[in-house]
């Protein structure tokens, strides 16, 4: 018993051609346009390395790596995904009445064909009951207050489930059919209404048919206008993911070799300082906009989202869309709308950012979010000039004494003295001080505490001295490129002048920046976090560590653990029984610092460093280790304010000292 | 309107600072352009860009200290051209023979206004300004916390012991200003690279005879004592032994 006859004396192929031509035209024709905004956008060469391209679609977008990683959300996702992906040559099937699995009966693929898309529709049912069940039962916080457009398609999409089993099940039923052991879900379905009369089940059939053709038609017509973009757009973002190393920033203008061009030779009728227009993005920085699911992961991880701040990364990409959509007619004329892209955004959130990178790490299908708000920010201050105010004290502090404290710079290697270290002199490790260390009271104690186990080790090691500058991320994160750049080639001519190879420094901005952004300022090194180098002396016993007992738990830096990927040499650096926060190593949670935040005001109830400072106290460790200068200082101040100033915020290389076998 | 605006490089307020035989040593200095007087280029740009005109920064400094990179801030912000007059014997602390030079060269100038800040950080005698225009014999308001321009009149708010006091004055007369006139503000990007292709003539000049005042000695303030940490327990107890110490030691309370 199938569908295939006529209606009202017409046959059912004329409905389904018109339905057709409607349903696919007008989701061809709103592609279309998507495809012309996002075209608007600036080139982004990432047509390369194909082979890693291809292993990282196959895994990310049809293995769904990143999806599953929240377990009922992304389970249920993956099972209507590949369900989907099984089933969908069923539409060709049901819209020619057959011949498709005829035809495949004629190469003998049928039965196999029959039992994949049974199972194909299975696995997305249970999906589809998984999703509704999270959205309608547990409700987690984060779903609360969305809109019911993603209940409302579940149903849809169950919808065209069951009216497949049921027109699979008619096939079953009636004259001379038998049923089909291939299509096994499509028998029980048959086996519950082989009782029904055959003119009833004739109009169970047709309406059944009739209603799955106009799921998916309609399916087709929304996916481009809502989050169900996502099906379509995941599939560039996924495929040209950024192969650059997480974090790094783009220069303003780079040569033929992907070199920066030098601040001297930069053309500045050519540039476009950062990002106001929505075609001032690369087209792969839009296409984010149609990738995104609103999924709220990235929502859930922020720092500045969840100490109560405007910044929302999730609202960041649907504002790039939601202004491509609501301006697209305007945006492909070529004029541009009144209103910004900083508009959309606003400065609130675009200044909120800690750059500490977990929205984007967070992300199943490779939206970058940070790159939007730190381009932004690039328009804000070397465009725009408008800026929080604290920021002007910091570009000039760093412009004149080369540190964001505007301290002489004659006093950098103060805290050396009476060490005996080899000030400007060559030697196998330049050790970089940074600014913090070189003159915050409080962490001059960890670039001694470095220095007296790098000497005791016996380890080769000069610092620059007078001659170190800030490594330049403060600027470069607030949009400063420029006083960045400048910053950079002095510090590369210094660092080269040298001889310098190797780099040992404390802070981890300094090891991702001179680490992995001076390469495009003619500054390439091996760069070394101190845990790094200081874990392997202990594990070679050049420093001979006693374990202790204190109750110590470790706070990840974001640009140490997330962005650089060293979360385990701190740890064995320390020793010991660490306690883990709930939140710790590639999951960590910022202090609150990065982004050149720390240089900025911070309204006292949305602190990001007590939410961090809470975490720690949760532990109920006495120490708090910390590898970076900014994390020192944020993880100090959110203790006092909880009121837990007896428990100790203290370095890796304070610890090693500290238990040092003499 | 065209305004001139007097400017003094001044060592940067972090500079070390050494005294050998209670001379100043200087050979460490990185110079700046005086605070006071940035306030005075943001006040001149914000007229220009009202009345139009040109802005032209004067400043006199020694010539064998390079000072381009700070003074062509003032161009980025908006001012259009510096002369920079080189002196070999050069002195921040010969305000009588600088406000002779100055005003010989503003004198060269058509200028309806001269602004500049109330004093150099350097050493902060807040002469110079007011001795130019002694010399240009044109009215002079110091220490000007707020200025406005209409037709030809100034108004000036100067802040007073215990109140506001508002000058009226017609042009050409000279300004000094003090902090907080203004907010300066922050160049683009574009502006800083404008800023290289403005006019910057350096011009030598002879020192001029005149019977200025000298500094005879120059000192470090004395070393401050370590202090003392009072140690305790709890709060109530440290601020007891506090207590205790300023009935005894210092014999405060």
């Amino acid at each position: 018993m199938t569908p295939f006859h006529d209606y009202f004396g017409i046959s059912w192929y004329i409905y389904l051609l018109i339905w057709s031509f409607i349903a696919v035209g007008a989701h061809v024709y709103q592609v279309g346009f998507i495809v012309k905004l996002i075209r608007l956008g600036k080139d982004d060469d990432r047509f390369n390395s194909w082979k890693q391209r291809m292993k990282e679609f196959l895994t990310d977008w049809l293995g769904q790596r990143k999806v599953v990683e929240d377990k009922v959300a992304g389970y249920a996702h993956a099972l209507i995904f590949w369900g989907f992906l099984m089933l969908v040559s069923d539409v060709i099937d049901l819209g020619t009445g057959g011949l498709f699995a005829e035809f495949l009966g004629m190469i003998f693929l049928d039965n196999i064909w029959n039992l994949i898309v049974d199972i194909g529709y299975l696995m997305a049912g249970v999906g589809i009951l998984a999703a509704l069940y999270r959205r309608l039962i547990i409700r987690p916080e984060k779903l609360k207050g969305t809109s019911m457009e993603g209940v409302l398609i579940l149903f849809a999409i169950f919808g065209i489930v069951i009216t497949a089993f049921i027109v699979e099940a008619g096939y079953m039923l009636g004259e001379g059919a038998h049923y089909n052991n291939w299509e096994p879900i499509g028998v029980l379905f048959a086996k519950q209404m082989q009782n029904i009369d055959s003119a009833t089940l004739q109009t169970i059939v047709d309406i059944s048919y009739w209603a799955h053709m106009i799921l998916i038609g309609g399916f087709l017509i929304e996916i481009p206008q809502t989050k169900h973009s996502h099906l379509i757009g995941t599939i560039p973002n996924v495929m040209f993911q950024d192969h650059d190393e997480m974090g790094t920033m783009t220069p303003m203008q780079v040569d033929e070799n992907d070199i920066a061009v030098k601040t001297d030779d930069l053309d500045f009728e050519k540039l476009t300082l950062g990002v106001n227009k929505f075609e001032d993005f690369t087209w792969r920085q839009l296409s984010d906009g149609w990738a995104c699911t609103a999924c709220a992961r990235c929502q859930d991880v922020c720092p500045a989202y969840n100490s109560g701040k405007t910044l929302n990364p999730m609202q960041i990409i649907m504002d790039v869309k939601n202004y491509g959509k609501e301006h697209g007619n305007l945006l492909l004329a070529g004029e541009a709308p009144d209103e910004t892209i900083v508009d959309r955004f606003t400065p609130d959130a675009i200044w909120a950012c800690t750059t500490c990178y977990a929205c984007v790490s967070a992300c199943p299908v490779h939206i970058e979010h940070v790159p939007k708000l730190t381009d932004t920010r690039r328009h804000l201050v070397m465009e725009a000039s408008v800026f929080p105010e604290e920021l002007q004290n910091l570009f000039n502090n760093l412009e004149r004494n080369s540190n964001p404290w505007g301290i002489g710079a004659h006093k950098r290697a103060d805290w050396a003295e009476g060490l005996d270290i080899k000030i400007g002199e060559p030697a196998e490790y330049l050790f970089y001080v940074g600014c913090a260390g070189s003159f915050d009271e409080r962490n001059k104690n960890v670039s001694r505490a470095t220095a007296k186990l790098l000497k005791k080790a016996g380890v080769d090691f000069s610092i620059l001295g007078e001659m170190e500058m800030c490594n330049g991320d403060p600027a470069r994160r607030a949009g400063n490129e420029f006083l960045f750049q400048m910053m950079a080639e002095m510090n590369v001519d210094s660092m080269n002048s040298l001889g310098t190879l190797k780099v040992i420094t404390a802070c981890p901005h300094c090891f991702h920046t001179i680490g992995k952004e001076y390469e495009k300022y003619g500054g390439k090194y091996e760069v070394y976090h101190h845990s790094q180098v200081l874990n392997e002396l202990r594990q070679k016993e050049k420093l001979k560590i006693k374990n202790f007992e204190d109750k110590v738990t470790f706070h990840d830096p974001c640009y140490l653990g997330r962005i650089g990927g060293e979360t385990e040499a701190p740890r064995e650096a320390i020793g010991g029984d660490l306690i883990e926060m709930e939140r710790s190593r590639e999951k960590s949670f910022c202090c609150g610092g990065g982004g050149a935040q720390i240089w900025m005001e911070e309204d006292a109830d949305k602190r990001v460093n007590e939410i961090r400072a809470k975490e720690a106290v949760n532990t109920g460790a006495d120490c708090v280790a910390v590898g970076c200068p900014f994390c020192m200082t944020m993880m100090s101040d959110g203790l006092k304010t909880l009121g837990e100033e007896q428990k100790t915020v203290k370095d890796i290389s304070e610890i090693m000292l500290e238990n040092l076998e003499v | 309107m065209n305004i001139a605006v007097l400017i003094k490089m001044v060592p940067d307020t972090e500079s070390k600072l050494e005294v050998n035989d209670g001379k100043l040593s200087d050979q460490n200095f990185k110079y700046m352009v005086n605070p006071y007087d940035e306030f005075a280029v943001e006040q001149a740009v914000q007229f220009k860009e009202a009345e139009g005109g040109k802005v032209t920064l004067l400043t006199l400094f020694s010539e064998d200290n390079s000072i381009d990179t700070d003074l062509r801030k003032m161009l980025a912000i908006g001012a259009d051209e510096i002369i920079a007059l080189r002196q070999n014997e050069y002195k921040g602390d010969k305000p009588l023979a600088n406000a002779k030079i100055l005003s010989d060269a503003i004198k060269e100038l058509d200028v309806d206004l001269i602004l500049c800040g109330i004093q150099g950080i350097d050493y902060y005698q807040a002469a110079t300004g007011t001795m130019v225009a002694q010399m240009l014999d044109i009215p002079n308001i110091s220490g000007v916390t707020k200025l406005e321009y209409n037709n030809g009149t100034l108004k000036a708010k100067r802040q007073i012991e215990g109140g506001l006091q508002t000058i009226e004055t017609s042009t050409p007369a000279l300004i000094t200003c003090q902090k907080d006139m203004n907010k300066v503000r922050f160049p683009a990007l574009k502006d800083i690279m404008m800023s290289k292709r403005k006019p910057f003539t350096n011009k030598t000049v002879e020192s001029v005879e005149s019977n200025d005042i000298k500094t005879s000695e120059s000192s470090l303030p004395p070393a401050r004592d370590g202090g003392e940490i009072i140690e305790g327990e709890t709060a109530e107890e440290k601020v007891n032994k506090l207590i205790e110490k300023l009935k005894m030691e210092a014999k405060v309370i």
